[in-house]
């Protein structure tokens, strides 16, 4: 890292009343510990432990997946409601390839309030349960002034985050176990229970990527190319604590759905095309002794109209295609928690014809005359990402994680480039040339991004936990070094962060 | 699917469930909810439907002893039992179950078949394991475990079956009793191990998790 661990200490010094409140808080809380616990814990009256591996959320154990199977109805009904907010601290590496620190690393070195979510979670029948969570980003967007440039203060919105309303029914006895539910959600693959599945293998907390770009958070994960947002039902069954299978489908979360999609603007509301957009998962498990073993797969396939775009022509509608694997492994005997985690999921975008046609390649090659070739119609990206982690007395935890994204190179996702003079510039006053991205652009138009995380972690009481996280990136945007064409290497971009996560 | 089909679907799917079955029911603070019923929808989630767990987190119920199950249910509930490893997961389902719910857990799981667990441990821990269970440490005066939990380690009331338990979670039973007040009901238990070393508690745990039936 460029800046010395001497300004970085004393840029963390700051963090410390911050701190000491928090633990001062923890500290009260902790004299009633086994009564002030969030909404489901409320219900069941256990403890975190009980549900998430080793305290870890959003891990579950062996436990917690039955009880979300089972519709989060074990127990009685109790005041549904939970709060959660993260306070956190980031640096990036390298800040001074940019035209505009201020504006490329937002917040970089400044402790802040990041984000906070309201749950509203519990049993409502003995069949049916709700998981759902709005949230409130506190650097949603930065304000901008009369004259479109960027104040550098910021406006915070909230919005429908994670919707899971399920039903479920359970067929057991001495020679039987199957368990059965239909799930509205928002989300492909927040139905599910295991810690592998796109809407839920990420390091959290994740601040608002405004405000930290290139922690863990941001960096690339397994994911529907769909989005969230979205009004589905899936239907599924566990049978014999062996095989889950779940089928399902998607539409746009509009009209009296579009609960859903609350606090997203019509233009930044993801469109699908009709409900034919299915979703499915399979996966076979297993537990033996401390030990519990998931191999799955899950894939989906979204049609997907340009954003903010008209959804009448039919010229605005793409296709993402998702086929993935996971594997889960668990090891839970007190006091110690392993797990091992991989997910790999390839994805292959369709473009929309209105995205082609309007996506002529400005730039040229180095020799300032002969253009880049012509976009692809289509791309395909290949995600994976491995993470072991170790928790001891649920308190005190670890784990290392790397990612790896590679595919297909496309102009049509360059960013930066050479214009007529073989130069490359970011700023065009004279609007003759062609300007090119600094910091996230790509000069390569190749998705590749590489790299490792590390993180420790303390939680001192069930619902709070005070984390490091270092993330560092040996490939970003297609390329070690230079990946945006004005010097910026991946390793600039590697970013320490530090967090403090509470939950009532 | 229109946006009418989802919601026709949720219409159902509430119907469906205010029909729903006691017999299948989850609900730990309904008084009509059979004992059974809650043993294979809610315990057996973590000791087996028919209370043999798979993980040694939790301890084997098939065949204890009644007045055992009953006792620890009533600690859990009134949080006199506070080792964590209780409380975390028992004081909150125990909160607000009945004693006629309690005696028909109790009931229930005493009557199920122990299954034999996996000899995992060496002759030689089996062997010192066998020696402590059947004849005590008596230089220490610490007695005999089959006087009290019985000659195949069976239980004997209140005294709880040890036979094909899991090693681990007896270990820490054993831990918790010698060195904290966290099971008042056990205190007998206290005076009985405090001379105990690690080594004699893995031992035996290792014999009783392995207990050749006789």
């Amino acid at each position: 890292m460029r800046s010395t661990p001497y300004r970085l200490l004393r840029q963390l010094r700051r963090l410390v009343p911050l701190m000491v409140g928090l633990a001062s808080v923890f500290a009260t809380f902790h004299i009633n510990d086994a009564f002030a616990l969030p909404a489901f814990a409320r219900q069941t009256g256990q403890n975190c432990v009980s549900c998430h591996a080793g305290g870890q959320f959003p891990e579950l154990t062996p436990y917690g997946r039955l009880f979300k199977l089972t519709g989060y109805t074990i127990g009685e009904r109790a005041i549904p409601l939970s709060v959660m907010g993260v306070a956190s601290y980031a640096k990036v590496s390298d800040t001074s390839k940019s035209d505009s620190p201020s504006t490329d690393f937002q917040k970089n070195g400044s402790p802040l309030f990041a984000s906070g979510s309201l749950f509203i979670a519990g049993k409502v029948t003995n069949n049916i349960g709700v998981f759902s969570q709005i949230t409130y980003d506190n650097y949603a967007s930065q304000t901008v002034g009369p004259d479109g440039e960027p104040t550098g203060g910021f406006s915070g919105h909230s919005q429908a985050d994670n919707v899971d309303i399920r039903y479920a029914d359970r067929f057991i006895d001495g020679n039987r176990d199957l368990i059965v539910g239909v799930s509205f959600n928002n989300n492909p693959s927040i139905s599910d229970v295991w810690n592998t599945a796109a809407a839920w293998m990420q390091y959290v907390p994740v601040p608002s990527p405004t405000s930290h770009q290139f922690i863990d958070g941001t960096a690339p994960y397994p994911g529907f190319g769909s989005g969230g947002n979205l009004a589905g039902i899936t239907m599924y069954a566990y049978w014999n604590k062996m095989l889950y299978a779940e089928l399902g489908t998607y539409r746009t979360a509009n009209k009296a759905l579009s609960f859903m999609s609350a606090g997203i603007g019509d233009a930044d509301t993801t469109k699908l095309r009709g409900t034919n957009n299915p979703y499915w998962r399979f996966a076979l498990t297993h537990e033996w002794g401390p030990h519990n073993i998931m191999v799955g797969t899950s894939g989906m396939v979204a049609h997907v109209y340009d954003g903010g775009s008209e959804i009448s022509d039919p010229d605005n509608l793409g296709r993402f295609k998702n086929m993935g694997i996971d594997s889960q492994y668990q090891y839970i005997l007190d006091p110690h928690t392993i797990t091992v985690q991989a997910a790999y999921m390839r994805q292959k975008q369709e473009y929309s014809a209105n995205t082609l046609a309007a996506a002529a390649p400005p730039y040229f090659l180095a020799d300032g005359v002969t253009p880049v070739a012509p976009v692809n119609s289509s791309d395909t990206t290949n995600t994976l990402r491995l993470k072991l982690s170790y928790i001891y007395r649920a308190k005190y935890g670890g784990s290392v994680a790397f990612f790896n994204r590679t595919g297909t190179t496309n102009t049509l996702n360059q960013t930066s480039g050479f214009d007529s003079s073989g130069q490359i510039t970011s700023t065009d006053p004279s609007e003759t040339g062609i300007t090119s991205t600094r910091v996230t652009g790509s000069l390569s138009g190749n998705p590749a991004t590489r790299g490792w995380t590390y993180e420790a972690f303390w939680t001192p009481v069930q619902y709070a936990r005070i984390g490091v996280q270092y993330t560092a990136y040996s490939k970003f945007n297609g390329a070690t070094d230079n990946y945006d064409g004005f010097g910026r290497n991946a390793r600039d971009n590697n970013t320490f962060f530090l967090y403090v996560w509470a939950v009532y | 699917m229109k946006v009418s089909g989802f919601l026709g679907i949720g219409f159902v799917v509430l119907g469906v469930a205010a029909c729903a079955n006691i017999e299948r029911s989850r609900n730990l603070n309904d008084p009509t909810v059979p004992a059974k019923v809650t043993a294979q929808n809610v315990c057996s989630n973590c000791h087996g439907v028919d209370g043999n767990s798979i993980s040694p987190n939790f301890p084997n119920l098939a065949g204890q002893t009644e007045p055992y199950i009953v006792q620890q249910l009533k600690s859990f509930r009134q949080h006199s039992r506070s080792d964590p490893a209780g409380f975390e997961y028992m004081w909150g389902l125990s909160r607000h179950l009945t004693d006629e719910q309690i005696n028909g857990l109790a009931s229930y799981f005493a009557s199920q078949k122990p299954i034999k667990q996996p000899a995992e441990a060496g002759e030689a821990q089996v062997s010192a394991g066998k020696t402590i269970f059947e004849g005590g440490v008596p230089e220490k005066n610490i007695p005999a475990c089959h006087t009290c939990h019985g000659d195949r380690g069976q239980g004997n009331g209140q005294f709880p079956r040890l036979a094909d338990q899991h090693a681990d979670y007896l270990l820490k039973q054993l831990t918790v009793f010698q060195r904290t007040d966290e099971r008042p009901e056990g205190a007998m238990m206290k005076v009985i191990v405090h001379d105990l070393t690690e080594t004699n508690m893995r031992d035996v745990a290792a014999f009783l998790q392995g207990m050749p039936p006789q």
